[in-house]
């Protein structure tokens, strides 16, 4: 066993499990993940698409994609926690592919089973003239890079309109975090038996 | 030294009288405090919600501090403005938070509030818009000069900040 680790892993299960967009139809999403400069993706998958799925029939009217997540980082430091980006894709009224949503969460950091929903935001066009002829060609305004969601700068000159939700459900794994002096949760919490399962899970 | 990391996002406001609106946010510590990594201050998109109440910025907050001593725990100051069609930014509250002492995540509601001038102010800002503003922005976290103000309530800015705590232990300190 590692007497003075300088490394901390963070492992993350869970799905991206349904979305909630009162106004489309036939939606596909997917996901990425943003982080700092510290940290490093050991295993799992950093991207993936989803199947295109329809609305439910009944009265919510749910979309569900039950998209598995699974991958592990490690870090020296807890600035640049990951994000995970989601874009959620659709067709419009002429059959081209535009994109719904954008949202963007931090990866809980306390061990456990998480779930969280996120507003999706889609860029507005800036005038009328614009808003016409991109519903016309199908070429709506969308985000070069989906990560400018995960970020803070450059956010200032941005309008957008946002429509619809996404839920996630996570369940968090961390390795060494205690050991390097780190406190994600509070007394009362780091005395259950939720930390003597994450050491006899990882075997290094 | 001990280390504060505070990682989270300013995730909407609701409760104002418009849509159409952003946040302009920024920390602010005392001495014993240095900035390590992340951005102090920022501001958030435009956004314009079309079937909900609350406005949506999902802003990301990743902060980390270095401190010796206590005092001047970090505290989060927000100014939401409203955009309106013609481009122009007018003033709809000023509020701020401090950053949980406790390690985990929060759920926070910052409340917000405006300044309200005489009859003659408030009936221009019913026709033309526009408004009172602080000139001197520290007003809004700290309690010196506030007896000379006269405000209203405005909506609140919902955030969700997770704390992670390094060597507090060390010194001492339960939190």
């Amino acid at each position: 066993m590692t007497a003075n680790p300088s490394v901390f892993l963070l492992m993350v299960n869970g799905q991206i499990e349904s979305a909630n967009f009162p106004e489309f139809d036939d939606l596909y999403c997917k996901y990425c993940f943003v982080y700092g400069h510290d940290w490093a993706p050991t295993s799992g998958l950093e991207e993936g698409i989803s199947q295109i799925t329809s609305k439910s029939r009944d009265t919510q009217q749910n979309f569900v994609w039950n998209f598995p997540i699974d991958i592990s980082f490690k870090s020296t430091n807890p600035f640049g926690w990951p994000q995970i980006v989601v874009s959620v894709y659709g067709p419009d009224v002429f059959g081209n592919d535009v994109v719904r949503g954008y949202g963007a969460v931090h990866i809980p950091f306390a061990p456990g089973r998480h779930k969280r929903t996120i507003p999706m935001f889609v860029p507005e066009s800036s005038s009328m003239l614009q808003k016409f002829t991109s519903w016309f060609m199908g070429r709506r305004p969308e985000f070069t890079d989906p990560k400018v969601v995960a970020q803070g700068e450059g956010r200032e000159v941005t309008r957008v309109r946002s429509q619809g939700f996404i839920t996630l459900s996570f369940n968090v794994v961390t390795k060494d975090m205690k050991n390097l002096g780190y406190d994600t949760t509070t007394a009362d919490l780091q005395n259950s038996s939720v930390s003597t399962v994450t050491d006899a899970f990882y075997r290094t | 030294m001990a280390e504060v990391h505070v990682i989270g996002q300013i995730v909407g406001a609701s409760g104002f009288p418009q849509h159409s609106l952003f946040c302009k946010w920024g920390v602010h510590t005392g001495g014993a405090w240095k900035l390590l990594s992340g951005l102090r201050e920022g501001q958030t998109q435009v956004d314009n919600p079309q079937n909900e109440e609350m406005a949506a910025w999902s802003h990301p907050i990743d902060i980390h501090f270095a401190t010796k001593g206590l005092q001047g725990w970090p505290k989060l100051h927000l100014q939401v403005w409203h955009q309106d069609s013609f481009g122009r930014c007018e003033l709809y509250g000023y509020g701020f938070c401090h950053v949980p002492s406790s390690p985990g995540l929060h759920e926070l509601q910052c409340v917000t509030w405006r300044p309200v001038g005489s009859w003659q102010d408030q009936l221009s800002q019913l026709f033309i818009g526009g408004g009172l503003q602080l000139k001197n922005s520290d007003l809004i976290y700290s309690g010196a000069d506030r007896y000379r103000l006269h405000t209203s309530a405005m909506g609140t800015v919902h955030l969700q900040l997770g704390v992670i705590l390094r060597h507090f232990d060390r010194y001492g300190v339960e939190c």
